[in-house]
C-alpha cells in the first residue's frame, strides 16, 4: 500500500508502461470494432469471438465478476445495440437484491465463527477415541470430521483447514505415513461442498431458480456415500500396507469415550438445527442460515472464544467473502442473459438432442468438460460459467426431452466441482494444504488421485443410482411460505 | 433516432465521470492517500452492518411469524440488504485480494507481470466505469420515473438502488487507484489473493 516515490518523480520504466497500456487500448477498440462491423448474418463468427473474448480475459487474469460482466456487456452490446447497458444494470440489480440469495452471507459468517473457534480441537477429541479402533485408524479421523465441519460449513477451504489444522500434527506425531494423511484430508474436505449447507448449492440454485431446500436435501446422501467410500479407502489402506501401520493408541474404556465425545454435543446440536429445521419444513434456507450463526455464537460464547477481536474478524472475513461471490454472481447473471441473445443456448440444446446421446455419453462428455475447465477455475466460477450456457436451455423443448431432473443435475455437478478442488494446477484445496504443510503441489496432487477416482466411482454410482439424490427431497416437508 | 442521441451522450456522460474518478483517484492518492484507504474501509464496514441487518431482519421474520404478527416486505427488506452489503464492499474486498483471479498466466510472466496486472487492472478498470456509469443511470431514472417495488415492501427503487450505485462507483475508484499506481510508481497491485479461509 505505501508508494515509495513521491508525486513529481517519473520512474525510468513509465514511458513503456504508458506505450503499453496504449497498445492494449488500441487492441481492444479493435476488437470492439471487428464485433461492430460484423453484419447480421455472422451470427457464428460473433459467437466464436465472444467465446475468445471470455475465455481470453479470463486466462489473462482479470477477475473473474468483472471479466463475465465485461463480456455480457459487448454480447449484448454487439447483440440487441443501443440498451445493453440499461438490461444489464437489471438484471445485475434484480439478481443481487433477491432474498433466496441472502442465505449465501449468513452461511459465510457461520463458518468464518466457527472457523475461529477451538471447534476442530474438539471434534478431534471427541472423534479420535471411536476411530481408533477401526481398520485404518486415525485417518477415519479426516473424513469423519470433514463430514461433520461440512455439515456446518458451506466451503471446502474452510473444511480442509478446520480439520487439518488438527489431524495433520496428531496423525504425523503418531506416525501415519504422510501420503494417506494427506490424500484423505485433500479429498474428504471437498465433502464441504456437498453436504449442506453448501454454498456452490446455493449458487446453483440462484442461478437456475430451484428450490435450495431441495438440493440440500439432495447432497445428503450422495455426501454420505462418498465419505463411506473414502472410509473403505482408508480401511483398504490398512490391509493392503499392513507394515504401515503405525502403533495403536492405548484403548479406552467406553465410558471414557463417551465422556470425551461430550465435545461433539454443540456441534451435533448445531447441525440437527440448521438441517433438521429446513427438512421439517420449519425453516427457509436462509432462516436456517440465520439460525445457524446464532448458534455458532452461542458455540463460541461457550467456549470462551468469542471477544471483540474474533466477532469483527468473522464478520469482515465473510463481508469480503460474499462480496466475492456476489461480483461473480453479478457477471454471471448479466452472462447468462447475454448468452441468451447469442442463440448458443439453444443450437447447443438441438444438437445435442440431435446427437442422440445416450445419457451415459452425454454425462461422461459433461464430466470430462467440467474436469478440464475445474483445472484452471474454482468451483463456484465454472459451475456460474457453465449455468449461464445451461440456465437459457432449460426451458427450450430439446432439453428438457432428456428428462433431467435439475436437482440430480445439481448434485452431478457438485461432485464434479468436487474432483476440481483436487486437481492441478488450479485446485484450492491443493493450495491450502501446500499452505499448510508446505510440500510441493505435485506430490499433494499425487496423494488425491485415489480420492479422484472415488469421485469418479460416485459419478457412475450417481448416474446408476439416480435415487440417490432424487429419494430424499420427495419426503422433506415444503418450506413455509 | 434514438440511436444517435444515445451516441452522443452515452459517450459524454461517461467520460465524464470517468475523468471525475481518475481526477479524485489521482488527487486523493498523491495529497491524502488515507482518505482514499479509508473510503475503501469504510465501504467494508457498510457492508459488514448490512450484513448484520440482514440477520437482524431474518430473526425478526422469523419470530414475527412464530409470534403470528405480521411482517410485510421483510424479505424484500433482506434483499436490499443483501445487495447494499455486497456492493458497498466490493472496492474493499478487492483491495483485500478476496476476489478470485486465474493467477496462472500472471504468475508466469516474471518482470513482465507489471505488463500483465496494468492490462488486468485496465480492463477491470474499464468495466467497472461502465457498471458504475449505467448504475448511475438506471438509478437516476427510477428516481425519475417514480419505480415502487412489485412486493408487499413498496419502498420506492431508487433508495436501495443508491447502495449499488454507491458501491460501483468506489469499486471503479479503486481500480483506477491501482491502475494510475501500476503505470507510474512501483505499486505492484493488490497483494497476492489470500487463500484458506472463505474460498469455496
Amino acid at each position: 500500500m505505501t508508494i515509495s516515490t513521491s508525486p513529481g518523480m517519473t520512474l525510468p520504466s513509465v514511458n513503456k508502461r504508458l506505450i503499453g497500456a496504449a497498445v492494449a487500448i488500441a487492441l481492444g477498440m479493435g476488437a470492439w470494432f471487428l464485433l461492430h462491423s460484423m453484419g447480421e448474418e455472422d451470427v457464428w463468427a460473433k459467437t466464436a469471438l465472444f467465446i475468445f473474448i471470455l475465455f481470453f480475459l479470463l486466462g489473462s487474469g482479470v477477475w473473474v465478476g468483472l471479466a463475465l460482466m465485461a463480456v455480457a456487456y459487448i454480447g449484448l452490446d454487439v447483440f440487441v445495440p443501443g440498451i445493453a447497458g440499461d438490461r444489464m444494470l437489471t438484471t445485475i440489480w434484480s439478481s443481487s437484491s433477491s432474498w433466496t440469495l441472502t442465505a449465501l452471507p449468513l452461511f459465510i459468517w457461520m463458518g468464518e465463527i466457527l472457523f475461529r473457534t477451538r471447534l476442530s480441537e474438539d471434534m478431534f477429541r471427541g472423534l479420535s477415541p471411536w476411530m481408533a479402533g477401526l481398520p485404518g485408524g486415525l485417518l477415519h479421523t479426516n473424513v469423519v470430521g470433514c463430514t461433520v465441519f461440512a455439515a456446518v460449513s458451506g466451503s471446502s477451504a474452510a473444511t480442509l483447514t478446520t480439520v487439518g489444522k488438527m489431524s495433520i500434527p496428531e496423525l504425523r506425531r503418531r506416525g501415519y505415513p504422510e501420503f494417506m494423511t494427506i490424500g484423505t484430508l485433500a479429498g474428504s474436505a471437498t465433502l464441504g461442498l456437498m453436504i449442506p449447507p453448501s454454498l456452490t448449492l446455493i449458487v446453483y440454485g440462484v442461478t437456475i431458480n430451484e428450490s435450495i431446500t431441495k438440493l440440500f436435501i439432495a447432497g445428503i446422501v450422495p455426501g454420505l456415500v462418498l465419505a463411506t467410500m473414502f472410509m473403505g479407502y482408508c480401511a483398504a489402506w490398512y490391509y493392503l500396507f499392513p507394515s504401515q501401520r503405525p502403533a495403536r493408541d492405548p484403548g479406552m474404556s467406553f465410558s471414557a469415550k463417551l465422556w470425551n465425545s461430550r465435545f461433539l454435543i454443540p456441534v451435533i446440536c448445531l447441525i440437527l438445527a440448521v438441517i433438521g429445521s429446513m427438512y421439517m419444513g420449519l425453516a427457509t434456507p436462509t432462516e436456517a442460515a440465520a439460525i445457524g450463526v446464532l448458534g455458532a455464537l452461542i458455540l463460541a460464547a461457550l467456549q470462551g472464544s468469542l471477544n471483540w477481536q474474533t466477532f469483527t474478524e468473522s464478520l469482515m472475513g465473510a463481508t469480503r467473502t460474499s462480496a466475492m461471490i456476489a461480483l461473480i454472481l453479478m457477471g454471471a447473471a448479466a452472462l447468462a442473459q447475454s448468452m441468451g441473445f447469442t442463440g448458443l443456448p439453444r443450437a447447443l440444446a438441438e444438437w445435442i438432442a440431435s446427437m442422440d446421446l445416450s445419457v451415459f455419453t452425454l454425462i461422461a462428455a459433461l464430466t470430462i468438460f467440467f474436469i478440464i475447465i475445474g483445472c484452471f477455475l474454482d468451483g463456484i466460477s465454472s459451475v456460474v460459467l457453465t449455468m449461464a450456457v445451461i440456465e437459457p436451455m432449460v426451458n427450450i423443448p430439446a432439453f428438457q426431452d432428456l428428462g433431467f431432473s435439475m436437482i440430480w443435475f445439481g448434485i452431478f455437478v457438485v461432485v464434479v466441482v468436487e474432483m476440481a478442488q483436487i486437481t492441478p494446477p488450479i485446485g484450492f484445496n491443493l493450495f491450502v494444504l501446500q499452505g499448510m504443510i508446505g510440500k510441493e503441489i505435485g506430490y499433494i496432487a499425487k496423494t488425491a488421485i485415489p480420492m479422484f477416482l472415488i469421485m469418479v466411482l460416485m459419478v457412475a454410482i450417481l448416474v446408476m443410482f439416480p435415487e440417490l439424490a432424487t429419494w430424499l427431497p420427495e419426503t422433506a416437508r415444503s418450506t413455509p411460505g | 433516432m434514438k440511436f444517435a442521441a444515445d451516441l452522443l451522450l452515452d459517450p459524454l456522460s461517461f467520460l465524464l465521470i470517468a475523468c471525475c474518478l481518475v481526477g479524485l483517484a489521482l488527487v486523493l492518492r498523491f495529497r491524502a492517500p488515507r482518505v482514499l484507504d479509508g473510503l475503501y474501509l469504510a465501504g467494508g464496514v457498510a457492508g459488514a452492518l448490512f450484513l448484520i441487518a440482514i440477520l437482524v431482519i431474518i430473526l425478526m421474520n422469523m419470530s414475527a411469524r412464530w409470534l403470528l404478527i405480521p411482517f410485510p416486505g421483510s424479505t424484500d427488506y433482506a434483499g436490499y440488504c443483501m445487495a447494499a452489503s455486497s456492493c458497498f464492499a466490493l472496492a474493499y474486498a478487492l483491495n483485500n485480494g478476496a476476489h478470485i483471479r486465474v493467477n496462472l498466466v500472471l504468475g508466469r510472466l516474471g518482470s513482465w507481470r507489471r505488463y500483465g496486472e496494468i492490462w488486468c487492472y485496465g480492463v477491470a478498470a474499464l468495466m467497472a466505469l461502465v457498471f458504475a456509469r449505467y448504475a448511475v443511470k438506471t438509478n437516476i431514472w427510477s428516481e425519475k420515473l417514480n419505480e415502487i417495488s412489485q412486493g408487499q415492501d413498496k419502498t420506492e427503487i431508487w433508495i436501495p438502488q443508491l447502495s449499488m450505485t454507491i458501491g460501483a462507483i468506489l469499486l471503479a475508484l479503486a481500480l483506477i487507484d491501482h491502475l494510475v499506481r501500476l503505470l507510474v510508481t512501483e505499486h505492484e497491485g493488490v497483494a497476492k489473493t489470500a487463500l484458506g479461509e472463505g474460498e469455496a
